[in-house]
């Protein structure tokens, strides 16, 4: 029955932690940098954060990059540490992925691949969102 | 008149790619650097392989390839920076995409 599933879904609780929206690429920008120190300070002070990727921004999660041969800090190391952090909530656009030609084959564990509507579900669980 | 255009911008960000290859010449030259790599991957690079006629050369950076986990792929030239250099000298002029 369609209208019991309506209404599962808009019984979902509204979560109330920040949502953040990563959409630019890992290297040419400070953008995902940035997104990392927010997720990681709300996370140090016990706030519910749920990490969105998006377009440019899968490529955060790919496996096997190398920022050391473009000369750059590598910041993407640091995602390992989002469960110290309590960052449960990982979610990347399949859509994205499958434009790029990009396997599911990510450098951190827990990441959640969702279609554009359950991302899009996803992201208006939450109360605030920052995009980067 | 030859052109060298250095592609800078990710196609499935910017529409930069897509422009530089509606003015591209059969005698230009093409160098995918920092995020143009991802260009390798994209719809319009298929098109592009195909159009190509000999004359006109596609190159990437090693190293920012390698970087973002990009696959080498057989059908362009892999090259450092200092190749780019070179690149210049062989072309009238140059065209930064970014």
């Amino acid at each position: 029955m369609t209208s019991s599933y309506t209404q599962e879904k808009n019984d979902l609780p509204p979560s109330n932690g920040l949502a953040i929206i990563n959409s630019k690429a890992p290297f040419s920008s400070n953008h995902g940098k940035d997104a990392l120190d927010v997720a990681l300070i709300f996370g140090s002070f016990e706030q519910k954060v749920s990490l969105f990727f998006q377009g440019d921004g899968v490529y955060q999660l790919i496996a096997d990059q190398d920022a050391r041969l473009v000369s750059i800090k590598d910041y993407l190391k640091t995602f390992s540490a989002f469960e110290f952090y309590d960052i449960e909530d990982i979610y990347v656009c399949q859509q994205s992925l499958v434009n790029r030609q990009l396997e599911e084959k990510f450098h951190i564990g827990d990441v959640q691949v969702l279609s554009s509507i359950e991302f899009g579900l996803a992201l208006n669980r939450h109360q605030h969102v920052l995009r980067f | 008149m030859s052109t060298l255009h250095l592609v800078r911008q990710s196609a499935f960000a910017t529409n930069d790619f897509a422009q530089c290859l509606s003015v591209l010449d059969h005698q230009d030259s093409i160098v995918l650097m920092d995020d143009g790599c991802y260009n390798l991957k994209h719809s319009l690079m298929d098109s592009l392989i195909k159009r190509v006629d000999g004359t006109l050369s596609i190159n990437v950076i090693t190293r920012h390839a390698q970087a973002r986990a990009i696959e080498i792929s057989a059908a362009v030239q892999h090259i450092e920076m200092s190749d780019v250099v070179e690149l210049t000298f062989n072309h009238t002029k140059v065209i930064t995409w970014q």
